[in-house]
């Protein structure tokens, strides 16, 4: 663990170099809490862009969030205020226009929802339930299908919208070895919640980089509940996932003795049991299918499971295999801009796969 | 030692009993010839918590008859949720949740008697209800809460934590509010800041070397002590002394309590109307909880917890 840097109470004399508030917190705490399963968390302030969370696990899993500018009712990132000690200033890979720092990620979740209404009202997997494989010949809209996906979030937003109190925030940072400043408040009339959280040296952060170049397998889910709902059905007592995919041409039921070529397959395996999946090339529910020759990774069961929240509050999900078995998937989460309108955010996770010796 | 009383206002005996429940599972009774003390001062309870409450006897029973050698006062020690069980069935409007009334038994109770009586040897403190069920039929429900009585001497040796003045008194936000946010620090951290000043600021604050937070309530109430008639004694004539001084109104005053002891307090948000937080600094927070209205001066719950010793601050 990186040296404590924080000084207490220096920051109201400093002036920030980052002030960002926003009047409703609930999607920002969100992204956050997608990636919430450590309490160490690594956050990036860039100027021009926004701010990037990541947290990782067993230097094989690695979740990151962004939330972008755009998001933010305001955004100011003063170059000029950066104040960094001499030795970092002259450090050759200095960026100007970005500070990161480690934070403790649970602590900084629970500020957010310091009056109880930071959180999304978003479903459950068992509204998924309900869910039927829509036949040919139904004439349902994607936007319904969404909206009764997840019931809750939309519908109750939109009728309680104004009773339910908001908690708005604005966050400040004066520069590395000072606290993150949050300043929370519901209304005008009620009270003010002001935090200093710690914040540390950041370690060098684990990579995992995707090369595009050598995607096997892209997959973009129509909407986030086909992957949930078949992560959600697999019981816990599961350990390794199982990702087989074949290319569109080679697709082939199991025949006198010749096993299966599924088009895309899920399986789970544990102690008790396996569990398949299989996807149809159906459009509705794999909305972009791109396979250019066979694949089958396995990952451990628990780390797959990690991205259930960020799953259950994203509309699209993105599923891409590089040839030697690195994961990723990209979930859409949809924010509102200051101004009106929707703006995406994203959350992503990387996994490596398991050694396919020791998987087999 | 006799003692016999109708109870007319169940609902506020309930609320009362209702808040202590929580606190502790047995508690003290003390009826005297005017009033009705219900007392926790159990050393086991979380960060020192101490319930005194008072309530006249006027504002709850009838017929109220009492008589013993201690000067016609009567303390005994009971179960909590035994006494809750009897006070739930004595009325169906004693618990107001819509919950509850599902389950209590659908008579309306005519007339609630409480009485001091033993059975099979046991002391107990008796409830008879009559009433009429829907059918029309007399129904006559009994409770029976097994009590202990404490002898004179043990009695006279309960007394109120004593407690210098305090320097501020100020009106409590909504109790569930504040239950929500201390909720959120419980896992931050032990020891909970309580600050207050006589321009109506209220602060409850964390330091910890994670994260310092401080949540601030502006333009509280600053009740005058002539408010709450039933507050300790002699201190009528320092509170002209007080006035006297006039202390700087923005001037913080700050006690530190054990988080749990605090949120052990905010579970009575089921009872509390009004509720009044007086520090004495650095030294104990005390808070009136007033069941009903103030008016009304139907009870009190009278919370002490002494202040933790805490190297951050």
């Amino acid at each position: 663990m990186s040296q404590l840097m924080s000084q207490p109470s220096q920051s109201d004399k400093a002036k920030p170099l980052l002030t960002a508030s926003v009047h409703d917190v609930r999607y920002f705490a969100s992204l956050l809490r997608g990636i919430g399963f450590s309490n160490r968390a690594s956050m990036r302030f860039t100027a021009g862009s926004g701010i990037t969370v990541t947290v990782e696990e067993a230097r094989t899993l690695l979740a990151t969030s962004y939330v972008y500018a755009d998001h933010f009712d305001e955004w100011a990132f003063d170059v000029d205020n950066l104040q960094a000690a001499p030795s970092q200033l002259s450090a050759p890979d200095f960026d100007r226009h970005a500070t990161s720092f480690e934070i403790p990620l649970n602590t900084l979740l629970e500020c957010l929802n310091i009056f109880g209404t930071a959180n999304m009202s978003s479903s459950s997997s068992t509204g998924s339930k309900h869910k039927q494989w829509r036949r040919a010949d139904d004439a349902s809209d994607d936007e319904r299908g969404d909206d009764a996906r997840r019931p809750n979030a939309n519908r109750i937003d939109q009728h309680f919208g104004g009773n339910e109190k908001r908690t708005s925030m604005r966050l400040t940072y004066a520069g590395p070895g000072y606290p993150l400043t949050l300043v929370l408040a519901e209304d005008s009339s009620g009270p003010t919640t002001t935090c200093e959280i710690s914040t540390f040296d950041s370690e060098p952060n684990l990579e995992l980089p995707f090369d595009a170049e050598q995607t096997a397998l892209k997959i973009i889910f129509k909407s986030s509940f086909w992957l949930r709902d078949a992560l959600s059905e697999l019981d816990p007592s599961c350990e390794k996932i199982t990702l087989i995919a074949n290319p569109v041409a080679d697709v082939q039921s199991a025949h006198r003795g010749i096993p299966a070529k599924p088009l895309f397959r899920i399986q789970g395996t544990g102690a008790f049991g396996s569990t398949e999946m299989d996807y149809p090339n159906d459009r509705e529910v794999l909305e972009t299918f791109e396979c250019s020759r066979s694949v089958s990774f396995s990952y451990r069961f628990a780390h797959i499971s990690r991205t259930l929240r960020a799953l259950q509050n994203s509309t699209k999900t993105s599923l891409r295999l590089e040839q030697e078995g690195l994961l990723s998937l990209q979930f859409l989460v949809p924010v509102p801009r200051p101004r009106g309108g929707m703006s995406d955010s994203f959350i992503e996770f990387r996994c490596l796969a398991l050694d396919d010796d020791v998987a087999q | 030692m006799r003692f016999r009383a109708t109870i007319e206002n169940a609902p506020i005996f309930y609320r009362l009993i209702q808040a202590v429940e929580k606190l502790q599972k047995k508690c003290i009774m003390k009826f005297t010839e005017t009033e009705m003390h219900v007392i926790c001062n159990d050393d086991a309870n979380e960060g020192g918590i101490q319930v005194w409450s008072v309530v006249k006897v006027d504002t709850m029973f009838t017929s109220y008859r009492i008589q013993s050698n201690a000067n016609n006062a009567i303390t005994l020690t009971l179960s909590t949720e035994a006494l809750l069980s009897a006070l739930r069935s004595s009325s169906s409007s004693a618990s107001s949740s819509s919950v509850a009334a599902a389950i209590i038994p659908s008579y309306d109770a005519d007339e609630v008697v409480m009485k001091l009586a033993k059975k099979n040897e046991q002391a107990v403190l008796s409830f008879e209800m009559y009433g009429m069920s829907r059918s029309g039929r007399r129904v006559r429900v009994a409770h029976d809460v097994r009590i202990d009585v404490m002898r004179p001497a043990e009695s006279d040796k309960l007394h109120e934590p004593r407690c210098p003045d305090p320097e501020v008194h100020v009106l409590l936000p909504p109790l569930l509010k504040i239950r929500t946010i201390v909720e959120r620090l419980r896992p931050l951290s032990d020891v909970l800041a309580l600050r207050a000043n006589n321009s109506g600021i209220l602060q409850l604050s964390i330091n910890t070397d994670t994260v310092k937070l401080e949540t601030q309530w502006v333009k509280c109430g600053n009740p005058s002590m002539a408010k709450h008639e039933i507050a300790q004694n002699d201190e009528n004539d320092d509170a002209e002394d007080i006035l006297l001084n006039k202390p700087d109104p923005d001037k913080m005053f700050c006690v530190l309590v054990s988080i749990r002891s605090f949120l052990k307090f905010l579970n009575s948000h089921v009872v509390s109307a009004t509720t009044i937080l007086c520090l004495c600094h650095n030294h104990c927070a005390i808070l009136y909880v007033y069941i009903g209205e103030i008016a009304d001066a139907g009870g009190v719950l009278t919370y002490y917890i002494p202040t933790v010793i805490d190297g951050d601050e």
